[in-house]
């Protein structure tokens, strides 16, 4: 939650972004309260209504969800479908921009494989 | 509940500072206002809060017109900027003097907020306006917004002058008030890149005229720079409203202002990147510049 803002990017997209990634990294817990807008908005110095619409980014994709008169909570299974969903968009934003840039460089594909299958994960 | 001013135009002798502004300040909201020096943005200031008569045109505040209407006026405060010389006569007045007045001036005046802030500020009011800095005159006008409680309120550069510690200390008192009171506020700055996460909407003014009036973030979603080869360039963006065009041997950048319904040609060999506040309002408004050169 304490990263910061960069403008390479719609402000509410990395509030969501923050907000899944502690998820991920189990900072923040199934069924437990996830940082108010006012939070947010006084962490970040951003507008309420900006961080208002990346958390209901995360209420409409099922990752959070309201308790009524209390607040947002993050939802049971939230951790499981963030992952599903960065694995699902894997390819597209690092894969996609790795083999452009290595396309421009020349980098011939079998170079490519051997180059990730040299690299430890 | 809305401020709303329609048709102001305002000429000092024979010179047009204003042109035909019309524009409606929902509540609840946090406005920038920018625009160059000499833009025309507190002459628009003074005359939306009645401190000065337009040429033409009404200013309304919930259906009342607001000039020399005292319901209207006491739900209005101006915090201009403030300057201690001998014109003003404010120069002898020291700041707690200063502040009494404006706590008898808004009915709504919060004491205990007069006295967190200047603690906060590390004011002392014992001081004569004339000896203050400039960003200590900054932090009074401040002092002023926020204690009014009015339910429109306006600052006028209001961090000129501040450190940036300061300024910081001031944009979180500003959400803070603005997500307990749901006051609407209109800042004018020239420090855009600072202010532009707390602006709901965006007011441009440019050479007296409304150049636009938009919400930051859809401000932000449709301005796009494009860069590459100028050819790539000329392909990728044929058919846009550019501006700000830049080039450098066969390279060329440019600020596109899309439309709805138009995008970039991303298919060509450009590099298309996000644009901050900053750099739109740059490319809006720091034209002249390119063509006289």
């Amino acid at each position: 939650m304490n990263e910061h803002l960069t403008d390479q990017k719609s402000i509410y997209l990395q509030i969501g972004e923050m907000i899944e990634t502690d998820i991920l990294r189990g900072i923040l817990l199934e069924e437990e309260q996830a940082p108010s807008t006012n939070e947010l908005a006084k962490l970040y110095t951003i507008n309420p209504a900006t961080a208002a619409k990346g958390i209901n980014l995360l209420v409409d994709r099922g990752i959070l969800y309201k308790r009524r008169g209390i607040g947002m909570f993050v939802a049971p299974g939230a951790r499981e479908k963030i992952l599903a969903n960065r694995r699902a968009g894997f390819a597209e934003k690092h894969i996609a921009p790795l083999l452009a840039e290595a396309k421009s460089l020349g980098i011939r594909r079998e170079e490519l494989l051997t180059m990730i299958g040299e690299t430890e994960l | 509940m809305s401020l709303t001013c329609q048709h102001i135009t305002k000429a000092y002798g024979g010179r047009e500072v204003l042109r035909d502004i019309s524009l409606t300040l929902e509540p609840g909201r946090i406005y920038g206002l920018i625009g160059r020096n000499g833009a025309g943005k507190t002459t628009l200031l003074s005359i939306l809060t009645a401190q000065n008569p337009a040429t033409g045109g009404t200013v309304s505040l919930d259906g009342q017109p607001v000039w020399e209407n005292r319901k209207s006026l006491e739900k209005l405060c101006f915090s201009r900027e403030l300057t201690a010389n001998a014109e003003s006569g404010l120069a002898a007045m020291k700041v707690k003097e200063y502040l009494r007045i404006a706590s008898i001036y808004y009915p709504g005046w919060d004491k205990e907020m007069e006295k967190r802030l200047v603690e906060l500020f590390q004011l002392n009011t014992k001081k004569k306006l004339a000896k203050l800095s400039k960003g200590m005159l900054s932090m009074v006008t401040i002092i002023v917004a926020m204690c009014s409680k009015a339910p429109y309120t306006i600052l006028d550069e209001p961090v000129a002058g501040l450190d940036v510690v300061a300024r910081e200390q001031f944009y979180k008192l500003l959400l803070e008030e603005y997500t307990e009171t749901g006051r609407t506020f209109v800042v004018s700055t020239h420090i855009i890149e600072e202010a532009s996460d707390i602006l709901e909407e965006v007011i441009v003014l440019h050479e007296g005229k409304l150049l636009l009036m938009e919400e930051t973030q859809a401000l932000l979603d449709r301005v796009r720079h494009v860069s590459g080869k100028a050819e790539e360039v000329d392909a990728a963006t044929a058919g846009l409203e550019l501006h700000h065009t830049e080039t450098v041997g066969r390279s060329k950048g440019v600020t596109v202002f899309l439309q709805p319904g138009q995008s970039v040609d991303e298919t060509r060999d450009v590099s298309v990147q996000p644009v901050s506040l900053q750099r739109a309002f740059v490319a809006l408004c720091g034209e002249e510049e390119r063509h006289e050169a």
